[in-house]
């Protein structure tokens, strides 16, 4: 059994009750996680570390219960608004669901005027592929212009001043089932894109295309032969299970992997010592595991590559064969940590099936991988082999699965968290969901949903369907939690102030006092939040907090989508959970920033 | 002298007799071309210059058939239509239990809605799936709201159903 | 004799002569087993057969002697006016009545045992090495096959008949995608009912060649009648060759006429349901279809497969197989031959 301690300069050491100690300091030196930070927001994890971490100090635990709403702004747009706003040259970029609006508003004016509006050209009928509404997790800026996903999977290049189209990329086909939600990063004059597609039996890809031109780079395949994964003889697997030729191929039925799915639709992280990215795929197709014997790799998978050719470096296949659409997409936050009186560059990768990965972002070796969360459907990871040991009694298929935990959302979905070096905590926005399952024979037609399980999740022990938790790396354990009524979709941001924001789908945006969790101050908004919170200095010098209110992705798909309630399959299943949602928020597209009086 | 003006003559016939065809106008149409496409499925309720009495409706020859909704109910999940309307509460498509219809909840709107699809994202199924299919998906999807005779109406889904009320509701039409 | 009793006469006749005849062929028969298991059936099947038979004939003879043995007449027992049946006859009675109870209990006795040890024999038979698993999930009304493996990559799927290899066990692992089914192929072992939501197994074996008749055995609806199975035997050679070719996508189509039939395959609804690996079409509702011209029927084994009898397949499946789930897709006559060559194509 292992153990962490943590010592930081400021906190006193703790005793640890085990035999086996492992020493874990975050380093003073060097530490990728202390990168200095101008105020700004220039892509929505923050910075390529996917820290969501800021410097600002000015709203601080003492201050902050006085926050006051600054100005607002509507998006004129009604489903689930899950972007993170980005600041750059004080300006405010905001990227809309679908029909993917891009607004650029003069943060140097009073009220922030609308700067220019940006409409592209889109396809409507992406909107029949969007397996969980038609959201986007918003864009990046570099050099002077902002990248982002249309839902019809384009990547657009839009000039920050003017907002021009520069150039607009096709990179795949709705008719495949493909969509774009993701926000892209840009690391290396490459703009790094993914799609969406696990519940349509898509053939999963992430692509580089160049930030000058628009024209794709490479494009790696999550299936397939290893030339089509882009792996090649640099690729080092650190676990056997990951190792041989193909495997993209030989772990699937005849053919299988060419609707196999393991798309790359959430967040990608950067470490430009080490030229290496890091990101997860999705699950594969169809969720009726026994239409793809095998361990399916590589879906739900962690990959390294490097940003200019997009080879492969490591992979580690969290979910082998996996049974419980536990996607493998959940940010990768690059730490620099002490572990046992060796520097170790660590990436925090809190999964789906409730594990917290630390793996060593260089090799792909897992240091640990202890539960965040409530969770049956797993007992453990063996270290030295790198397998999940599954919990036999909750394997879904033909029969029916009840009180498996967590469910298909996970124990944490898409939604970021953010880490603080001063605590030295990983706040979690997550879920407390369990489910009951029936596999049924999917059929595939292409551009219709390939997923075959009848599915209805409800709230797990507590009856509580979400928490705000934040997690100790050091010690692998939950250090203070507060349970929501509903998942925390919501992203979350860290200050130097010590407050941590997030918001409720319900629609309070909250403060929490980050070293020990104590609430410090709400707003109510006009609706759900499920969007990732920010903060930036503006033209005067004063901090401003900013989010997106406006309930739907996939918990609140049943008010967004106007779902009735009657029928708990609907939503692949949450509606079941989350049929309530109605009688606490309604649809809503409003930007709110807050700053002290 | 005369063969240079019969050339002339001719020529200038023929691009004469040319320019006929190029410039001819229909003025009076023929009778064919009056139809007024007075049956096809309104998805609006409003009728500039009031009501047409009697209007005409297209039915589904399908109604009251128990077998056919109950093909209908096979077909639902056959063709994916629950990957996007799961049992009828929806999911990346609006639920097929309800009061308001976005195109028009008569069957021959939804059987338009299938065969031509929609432009915010449902799929254009016609080209393919014989029309009898399509009427007997008319039906079905008219059966989850009361709308067909219970006696013929399916009384369990073809999957194990765990939750006797929402098969109740299913075919009650009611909204939650 | 009158003219019922004759007609009687011919009836009898006839049934035991087909009986005869049926027995005597090789198909689809309990009394024709080719491997351990059905074997093991057959044996007790036979000794039941023949131990019964002649406790019938003995019992027949016994009844037939009972009524044509001469008549001793009243004067043979004095009836005193007691009506009493004489001491000697009262004995001789009981000895037989009581002998052939003792006899028939120890007949049933020696057939529990028979029984009892048969279905041991079949429990023991050594499954554990060696074997082939089929994967055969019974639905509304065919079979839809997939051959396990450990590698997934050996991993396919086809529909309506096996291939085993002979002398090699092969576990079927029965399932059921809507109601009740049951596998059975006579030549090689007895039912086995396919459950939804459960998976039954059921061990079988060849150790011949031969193709082997098997149809569902649980009503499971309008066509249950029309629900068969084929299962080919063949040497472990063959049985290789074939296996590695099942695993090859569909080949492109060569000339005009199979390309305009994979055309018209693909822009039809034919793709929303079935499955030919190597194209875009991946439906799962019906059979896969991949390698469909090499095989024996159509339609679960409805009908053989035949260009002729494709045709009228895909044309009207309703008169066919009335009521069964494929449909009716009005393909229009100058695309129906390629249609026809490109499925025959997909060896």
């Amino acid at each position: 059994m292992s153990c962490f301690f943590l010592r930081p300069t400021k906190v006193l050491l703790r005793a640890c009750p085990f035999l086996f100690s492992f020493l874990v300091v975050p380093t003073s030196f060097a530490q990728i996680q202390n990168q200095p930070d101008d105020g700004q927001w220039v892509m929505a994890a923050k910075n390529h570390a996917s820290t969501r971490y800021s410097t600002l100090n000015q709203i601080t635990t003492e201050n902050v219960a006085s926050l006051k709403l600054a100005w607002t702004f509507s998006t004129g747009t009604l489903k689930g608004q899950e972007a993170a706003p980005l600041v750059v040259n004080n300006t405010m970029y905001v990227v809309t669901p679908f029909p993917n609006l891009l607004y650029a508003l003069d943060l140097t004016k009073p009220g922030a005027p609308l700067k220019w509006m940006y409409q592209p050209a889109i396809e409507p009928a992406s909107q029949g592929v969007a397996c969980c509404d038609v959201v986007n997790r918003g864009a990046a800026y570099y050099k002077g212009r902002i990248y982002y996903n249309l839902l019809d999977v384009q990547t657009v290049a839009v000039d920050a001043n003017t907002g021009k189209e520069i150039w607009r990329t096709k990179l795949g086909d709705i008719n495949k089932g493909e969509s774009m939600t993701m926000a892209p990063i840009v690391a290396k004059g490459v703009v790094i894109v993914g799609n969406s597609g696990g519940e349509f039996g898509v053939r999963g890809w992430l692509a580089g295309v160049d930030a000058e031109t628009g024209k794709v780079k490479w494009r790696a395949y999550a299936t397939g032969p290893d030339k089509d994964v882009l792996i090649g003889s640099n690729f080092k697997p650190f676990y056997k299970m990951d190792q041989g030729t193909d495997l993209g191929m030989k772990t699937w039925p005849a053919d299988t992997w060419k609707i196999g799915g393991a798309s790359a639709w959430s967040w990608i992280s950067y470490d430009p010592d080490l030229d290496l990215f890091y990101y997860g795929t999705s699950n594969p197709s169809p969720w009726n595991p026994e239409q793809r014997l095998g361990s399916n790799k590589w879906s739900s998978t962690l990959f390294a590559r490097r940003p200019e050719t997009g080879e492969a470096s490591w992979a580690y296949q969290m979910n082998p064969h996996d049974i419980h659409d536990y996607d493998g997409v959940n940010e990768n936050v690059l730490l620099d940590l002490t572990i046992n009186g060796r520097a170790r560059k660590v990436l925090a990768h809190p999964d789906r099936n409730g594990h917290m990965y630390i793996i060593d972002r260089a090799t792909g070796e897992v240091i640990s991988a202890e539960k965040y969360a409530y969770s049956n459907t797993s007992v453990a990871v063996d270290l030295k082999t790198g397998e999940l040991k599954l919990n036999p009694t909750k394997a879904t298929g033909y029969n029916t699965v009840r009180d498996a935990c967590p469910a298909p959302p996970g124990s944490k979905d898409w939604q970021p968290s953010s880490f603080s070096p001063r605590t030295g905590y990983l706040y979690l926005p997550h879920n407390n969901l369990c489910y009951e399952s029936q596999a049924v024979q999917a059929n595939y037609i292409a551009g219709t949903p390939f997923v075959g399980m009848n599915v209805r999740m409800y709230a797990g022990p507590g009856g509580n369907r979400g928490i705000m938790s934040a997690w100790d790396p050091a010690t692998a354990k939950t250090v203070w939690s507060t349970d929501e009524m509903f998942p925390v979709w919501s992203g979350t941001v860290v200050t130097a102030g010590d407050v941590v924001f997030y918001g409720t789908m319900d629609g309070w945006f909250k403060a929490l006092d980050a070293r020990n969790g104590k609430p410090l101050w709400k707003f109510k908004v006009g609706s759900g939040i499920i969007g990732q919170p920010v903060t930036y200095k503006g033209p005067d010098g004063k901090q401003y907090v900013a989010v997106l209110s406006g309930v739907g992705g996939w918990s609140g798909a049943v008010v967004s989508g106007g779902l009735n309630g009657v029928d708990g399959t609907g939503a692949l299943g949450f509606v079941n959970a989350m049929s309530d949602l109605g009688k606490y928020t309604t649809k809503g597209g409003m930007l709110y920033v807050f700053s002290l009086p | 002298m005369f063969f240079r003006s019969l050339s002339a003559l001719t020529i200038g016939a023929g691009l004469f007799l040319t320019g006929c065809q190029r410039e001819k106008r229909d003025i009076r149409p023929s009778p064919t071309r009056l139809a007024v496409y007075g049956d096809a499925a309104k998805e609006s309720a409003l009728r500039p210059g009031g009501p047409i009495n009697p209007q005409p409706v297209v039915t589904n020859p399908y109604n009251s058939s128990g077998y056919d909704i109950s093909e209908g109910q096979r077909l639902f999940s056959w063709y994916n239509c629950n990957g996007c309307h799961a049992n009828g509460g929806g999911a990346i498509g609006p639920p097929l239990i309800k009061q308001q219809w976005i195109y028009g909840g008569e069957p021959a709107n939804i059987f338009d809605t299938i065969i031509k699809g929609r432009p915010n994202g449902m799929p254009a199924w016609g080209g393919r799936i014989p029309e009898y299919q399509v009427w007997q998906i008319v039906a079905y999807v008219r059966s989850m709201n009361g709308q067909q005779p219970t006696s013929a109406t399916p009384t369990r889904p073809d999957t194990i159903e765990t939750n006797p009320q929402t098969l109740r509701n299913r075919t009650s039409g009611e909204t939650k | 004799m009158t003219s019922y009793g004759r007609a009687a006469k011919l009836l009898c006749f006839a049934a035991f002569t087909d009986a005869l005849a049926f027995c005597a062929t090789d198909a689809q028969s309990v009394v024709n087993p080719v491997g351990p298991q059905s074997g093991k059936i057959a044996g007790l099947w036979w000794f039941f057969f023949w131990l019964l038979g002649a406790i019938f004939l003995l019992v027949m003879v016994a009844a037939l002697w009972t009524l044509t043995r001469p008549n001793r007449g009243l004067a043979q027992e004095p009836l005193e006016g007691t009506h009493q049946v004489s001491q000697e006859t009262e004995s001789r009675a009981t000895r037989v009545v009581t002998g052939a109870s003792i006899a028939t209990v120890v007949i049933l006795f020696v057939l529990i045992v028979a029984s009892v040890s048969t279905g041991k024999g079949l429990a023991e038979l050594p499954y554990k090495k060696n074997t082939l698993t089929i994967e055969v999930m019974g639905t509304q009304w065919w079979w839809n096959i997939t051959y396990q493996n450990s590698d997934s990559s050996l991993v396919f799927t086809t529909a309506n008949e096996i291939h085993i290899p002979t002398g090699r066990p092969v576990q079927i692992r029965g399932l059921s995608n809507d109601v009740i089914h049951s596998f059975w192929v006579p030549n090689l072992h007895g039912k086995a009912d396919f459950i939804p939501s459960r998976v039954n197994t059921e061990w079988i074996q060849a150790d011949k060649p031969g193709v082997y008749r098997g149809q569902c055995a649980e009503f499971c609806g309008l066509q249950h009648a029309h629900m068969i199975i084929y299962v080919i035997a063949e040497t472990p050679e063959n049985f290789r060759k074939w296996y590695e070719h099942q695993l090859q996508p569909a080949g492109q189509p060569s000339d005009p006429t199979t390309q305009r039939g994979q055309q018209v395959f693909m822009n039809n609804a034919c793709v929303y349901c079935h499955q030919i690996r190597g194209t875009d079409a991946a439906g799962q509702n019906g059979p896969d279809l991949t390698h469909f011209g090499s095989r024996l029927g159509i339609a679960a084994n409805t009908v053989p497969n035949t260009p002729g009898n494709l045709g009228g397949w895909i044309a009207d499946p309703q008169s066919t197989k009335p009521g069964n789930h494929m449909a009716t897709v009005a393909v229009n006559s100058a695309d129906m031959q390629p249609l026809i060559n490109y499925l025959e194509s997909l060896k």
